[in-house]
């Protein structure tokens, strides 16, 4: 299995390390116990698309955003998790405005 | 995903299983002389039924630490199974919220190994409706309990056991 990583091209999946599912948020603080053990402990194991962090330690050291098939690793998309996450930030943002 | 390996027969040279903790490996040989070894999973969720060469390339880095005189045996064949990991690397013998299902799960990659005490104590739970002894802690609550068995010290992440 290779990963394209957006900043050093494509690198064999021995560059990266794992770090699971990327769909997951931490809760609010308040939030009630089930919540926060569902944050901790409790993941879905799609057999198909799996939004997934990657770690490139050998490269840039960037945390990716991929989008991976989890019968076959065909590998969808690769995202820089920080442009991942502003995306987000900035569609709260505008629901808020709204 | 988790591989496991045999090589070309040879002539008897271990007669146990013999595994190395520090690098994650473990060998015995077969009745007909093949060598049965294997080592680390994947770390990533898959369904792939199948291995790939980077786990090939570390699992027989870890048995030329532990016993360099097998370098040159060759490689017969390779299979890949999916490993049922739990989030702090222990399994799961339990009721569910469900009257009549039982779970005996989450054994990640130590689970022919563990089979026949683990049968033992499932069997305990589904004749008497009541855990056994040695299998109390081994419940479905535990992580909402806060009471994970984490042996190793190493976190609630499966790819970290």
């Amino acid at each position: 299995m290779r990963l394209t990583c957006p900043f050093c091209g494509s690198r064999g999946v021995e560059e990266f390390t794992y770090r699971g599912d990327a769909t997951v948020r931490r809760p609010a603080a308040e939030a009630g116990d089930a919540a926060w053990v569902d944050y901790v402990y409790l993941r879905d194991n799609p057999a198909g698309l799996h939004q997934e962090l990657w770690y490139h330690g050998v490269g840039c050291r960037s945390w990716l955003v991929v989008t991976r098939d989890t019968r076959t690793h065909l590998v969808s998309d690769v995202r820089a998790a920080r442009a991942v996450a502003q995306a987000e930030h900035q569609a709260e943002h505008k629901e808020g405005a709204a | 995903m988790l591989q496991a390996f045999v090589s070309e027969g040879i002539k008897p040279f271990i007669d146990g299983v013999v595994t190395f903790g520090a690098g994650h490996f473990y060998i015995s040989q077969s009745d007909k002389g093949g060598l049965v070894f294997g080592g680390d999973i994947d770390g990533y969720n898959s369904y792939a039924q199948r291995g790939n060469l980077p786990v090939i390339e570390d699992v027989c880095e870890g048995g030329m630490a532990l016993m360099p005189r097998i370098g040159r045996v060759r490689l017969l064949r390779h299979w890949g199974g999916i490993m049922d990991m739990s989030m702090d690397g222990s399994p799961i013998i339990d009721h569910t919220p469900v009257q009549g299902l039982y779970l005996n799960a989450g054994w990640c990659y130590g689970g022919f190994k563990a089979t026949p005490a683990s049968g033992l104590c499932f069997a305990h739970l589904l004749a008497r409706d009541e855990p056994h002894p040695v299998a109390t802690a081994y419940r479905l609550d535990r992580f909402a309990r806060g009471a994970v068995i984490d042996e190793k010290g190493m976190g609630a992440q499966p790819n970290l056991h």
